[in-house]
């Protein structure tokens, strides 16, 4: 019976011209979407790419510059001397990248935010860092066409009008009274009928996953792991929807009553709830005043400097390990010694306020993220943004591993500029170098998944108590 | 007739529970949304009046220093927010706050609320703008859709036209009656927002006017979407079809054309990344005249035509401090480059805005989306003035003083110490925006192109209606 009913669903299904425009509009909107996040991933490949190009140029010419000076066959300023440990702190930044994630280009997130290279240098302050990209705000404010808005966005109407006249049009072409003069189970038969629609729906959609996969150059074999996750989350997402497509069915109404019920509830889900929820967060426990901690940033830094310029006896005091070991010779590096005593003590007063600020912000941002488990079109995009590696925990991340970087390079530096040395051909070499660990960000996509789960699992629950309870009578006057 | 048509549609409208719970739904929205906007506004703006007076404060307590080290030190300006930002907060969230003024160099605005967000904030906030620019024409399809398809469906459409009714007498029925039932929703908003806004005036400057002309603009969006509406009931067979066709023609006109707007103004003329503008300016600058070193041919060559010019042959002879005469040439030169730079800048973001232009003409909401954000003073144009007029307070700043330097001390003093008074003659940051009639006269090409869209669509209504088949 089961295998007899599937069997001429597929038969209607394949007549339908509606079913085969609509996959090909689906797949052809997949790959535009997956062309566009390869384009934006592209560029910001290249991007890091050409900073690391102009770092390794920059570098074969202070060497060739080194060797010259040494050997004597040049003289230079003495503050453009690249043997001097100051200048190379300054002037040969490392470039701290953030190279994409393999499947950065399934979702922009936060990407279009974030500049991805840093170059961190002796003198600047690394909690000042700005990590601004430079963005039209306009493109900003309308996003990207992606595949995660093809997923969260699209999917879900493309499943609709798969199904929300699942029951209605045989209620309307009168074939509902044939089949429920049948011994048949009323969920059960409409059940089938929604399967069906279900696999064929996950197999378009994963096909298309996969084709875009392949056309963007991406080895699946590599993030296998990954693309599994992916196709499962989209399949809770669609079973999802299916599911409250079934219910809506279930009471009876026409095609025209379902489908704006439908509507309306991807226009809640997707659109409302998200956007309510951004809002009374941000109202409920609003974002930590970024004006207020410049101000005191200001005022803990003006205080500092007041002190600041007396201090590198007390600095060595603190510092012994960092005394120059031979104290004929007058340190070439005196006036920098000082900078840096004194910048200490600027960092130390401004740090509490910039941490505290942080802490706030984490907080807030980890209230913020425990209300996507509402809806799931929340949950589906904090997914694909974990996966793709461009959420805001991996900027934070970002934020965190660059400032430690900055440090040592500092570290570098400091101790042999106490110690009065020069920089020789061979310690770039030495030089600290960076990379960006996405490891060390925590990620979400399981629990994100265990949500999507629950409510697939609520929707199914729901609709088949809704169907028990339903009258026969009722649904066919 | 018109009038009969409109009624009966009216009344039909109101009669049945979708419209009501819809129209009560829109109403309860868009008053959350003004709440929650407003709860926002107020807590931006209480920190924006303190930020601004601390940062007075800072600078002003400053004690005696070198007026270089002060110009080092600098000061912020912060990007005030007005009244009717309340409806539309257009880019506010995704440009900074404000403005590090400093010496020798340009910054950009810091500090963009979105950075500070987490993803879920890139779906949208429950804003105002929000509700009137997706929602309400999603409102107007689902009342509308079945407008004709019904009558066709029920077979009335063929005693309509038995009994000698007009095609242009129908369509302006149907129209009014849709029409009517979207101002129910919308005028009591708007008298609310009039009631509402009038009580935050002493925070800003706030114009009924502009009001009245955003809300204008937003009806004729509206009227653009009924006609749409009332054009694809006037084709389709059946009310489903009907309603999948006006769906997607929303999810193209709202969500679909911006992006892809996004993406064809992003391969046609892309902005430079943070980096490439920064080596860029670096690039420019080491070119040139630098302030902070006098031993550049730049430096000697202007240092030369000085002499030459007050006919002495020595800086020191020269009646002013000559470093802080050459700080203050190099600062103009390096203003000049940014001014340079973001000219080039100003060049890509005109290109990019064109592309939204030729996209308007596939898309309604793209032109009501720049008119509306333009006049509550949220858009990126709005963001240009203001980071200009900071650039021109940071200019006269630095020249006020390197040029107290140059005149009050001698060649080689750098350990001269202003007096702590100079801090205050050098007067506070007041910004002044755009005016409304400059914003109306720099969005003509929006305003034609919705007025346009009126005309097509009204246009299209017509010929629909006439060829419209009874069965």
């Amino acid at each position: 019976m089961f295998l007899h009913q599937i069997k001429y669903e597929w038969l209607q299904l394949l007549r339908d011209k509606w079913v085969a425009t609509l996959l090909i509009i689906f797949i052809a909107l997949c790959l535009f979407a997956a062309n566009n996040g390869s384009k934006k991933v592209a560029l910001r490949q290249a991007e890091v790419e050409a900073s690391l190009a102009v770092m390794n140029a920059a570098d074969s010419d202070f060497k060739a510059n080194i060797d010259s000076v040494e050997r004597g066959l040049k003289t230079v300023e003495p503050w453009l001397n690249p043997r001097r440990l100051n200048f190379i702190g300054n002037r040969a930044p490392r470039v701290a990248a953030m190279q994409p994630a393999p499947l950065a280009f399934l979702s922009t997130g936060q990407s279009d935010l974030f500049t991805h290279t840093i170059k961190p240098t002796l003198y600047g302050e690394s909690y000042v860092l700005s990590f601004s990209e430079l963005s039209n705000p306009v493109q900003l404010m309308f996003g990207s066409f992606d595949l995660a808005f093809v997923l969260i966005y699209l999917l879900p109407l493309l499943v609709l009008a798969f199904s929300y006249n699942l029951l209605s049009s045989e209620k309307e072409q009168g074939s509902l009274r044939l089949t429920l003069a049948q011994p048949v189970s009323l969920f059960a038969w409409l059940f089938n009928k929604m399967i069906l629609r279900f696999f064929i729906m996950t197999t378009i959609v994963t096909t298309s996953l996969i084709l875009a996969l392949v056309i963007s150059g991406i080895p699946i074999v590599k993030v296998f792991s990954s693309v599994l996750l992916i196709v499962a989350l989209v399949t809770l997402y669609i079973f999802f929807w299916f599911t409250v497509s079934l219910i809506v069915n279930a009471f009876g109404r026409s095609s025209g009553t379902n489908a704006v019920t439908i509507i309306s509830f991807w226009v809640v889900l997707v659109l409302l709830l998200p956007a309510a929820i951004s809002q009374l967060a941000n109202s409920l426990y609003p974002v930590p005043s970024r004006i207020n901690m410049i101000h005191e940033m200001r005022i803990a830094k003006s205080e500092a400097e007041k002190v600041a310029d007396t201090i590198l006896s007390s600095y060595y005091r603190d510092h012994p390990e960092l005394a120059q070991r031979d104290t004929t010779i007058q340190n070439q590096y005196q006036f920098y010694l000082g900078y840096f005593a004194s910048q200490d003590v600027v960092k130390k007063s401004v740090a509490p306020v910039l941490e505290e600020y942080q802490t706030k912000l984490s907080a807030q941002q980890q209230f913020i993220e425990s209300f996507r488990f509402i809806s799931p079109s929340l949950l589906l995009q904090n997914a694909l943004n974990d996966v793709a590696g461009t959420s805001s925990r991996y900027y934070e991340s970002y934020r965190n591993q660059v400032v430690a970087f900055a440090e040592e390079w500092r570290a570098y530096f400091l101790p042999r500029m106490f110690n009065n040395e020069w920089m020789t051909k061979v310690d770039f070499e030495k030089l600290p170098s960076f990379t960006f660990h996405y490891d060390q960000v925590d990620s979400t996509r399981s629990t994100d998944t265990v949500g999507l789960l629950f409510f697939a699992v609520l929707t199914f629950v729901i609709s088949s108590l809704v169907y028990r309870n339903i009258s026969r009578k009722v649904l066919i006057t | 007739m018109i009038l009969n048509i409109a009624l009966k549609e009216l009344k039909e409208l109101l009669r049945e529970g979708r419209f009501r719970v819809m129209a009560f739904v829109m109403v309860a929205l868009l008053v959350l949304a003004a709440f929650i906007s407003n709860n926002y506004y107020q807590w931006v703006n209480n920190q924006h009046v303190t930020a601004k007076e601390n940062a007075r404060n800072v600078w002003v307590s400053q004690d005696n220093k070198n007026p270089h080290s002060a110009a080092h030190y600098g000061t912020y300006a912060f990007k005030p927010k007005y009244p009717l930002s309340l409806i539309d907060q257009g880019v506010d969230k995704y440009a900074g706050i404000s403005i590090y003024l400093e010496a020798h160099k340009r910054n950009d605005a810091q500090y963009m609320a979105a950075q500070d967000q987490t993803a879920i904030s890139r779906f949208g906030d429950l804003t105002p703008d929000f509700i009137l620019l997706f929602i309400i024409p999603l409102f107007i399809i689902l009342i509308g859709f079945n407008s004709f398809t019904s009558e066709r469906e029920n077979g009335t459409l063929r005693l309509l036209k038995s009994q000698g009714v007009s095609p242009r007498t129908l369509a302006g029925g149907k129209w009014l009656g849709l029409f009517i039932a979207v101002l129910l929703v919308i005028i009591p908003v708007f008298i609310l927002s009039v009631l509402f806004l009038g009580n935050v005036q002493d925070f800003g400057e706030f114009s009924i006017g502009a009001l009245a002309i955003l809300f204008l603009f937003y009806l004729l969006y509206y009227a653009v979407f009924t006609n749409i509406t009332l054009v694809v009931s006037a084709w389709a067979k059946k009310s489903n079809i009907a309603l999948v066709s006006l769906l997607a023609i929303w999810m193209v006109a709202c969500l679909g054309m911006p992006k892809v707007a996004n993406r064809i103004a992003e391969s046609m003329s892309p902005y430079p990344t943070q980096s490439q503008f920064v080596a860029a300016v670096q690039e420019d600058e080491r070119k040139g005249l630098d302030g902070h070193n006098p031993f550049s041919a730049e430096a000697k060559q202007l240092e030369q035509e000085t002499l030459k010019k007050y006919n002495v042959d020595s800086v020191q002879q020269l009646p002013f401090n000559w470093d802080g005469y050459l700080m203050q040439k190099g600062e103009e030169h390096t203003a000049e480059i940014y001014f340079k730079h973001h000219e080039q800048l100003k060049v890509t973001y005109e290109n990019q805005t064109s592309v939204y232009r030729v996209a308007s003409v596939l898309s309604p909401y793209l032109p009501t989306r720049f008119l509306s954000m333009a006049l509550c003073r949220t858009d990126y144009a709005s963001h240009w003035h203001f980071s200009n007029a900071a650039e021109k307070y940071r200019i006269m700043m630095m020249d006020k003083l390197n040029m107290h330097f140059a005149e009050n001390s001698t060649y080689g003093d750098w350990d001269y110490l202003a007096d702590k008074s100079l801090w205050k003659d050098i007067p506070d940051f007041t910004y002044e925006p755009v005016t409304y009639s400059q914003i109306l006269s720099s969005n003509l090409n929006n305003i034609g192109v919705l007025i346009a869209w009126l005309v097509a669509s009204s246009l299209m209504l017509m010929v629909s209606v006439k060829k419209m088949s009874i069965l």
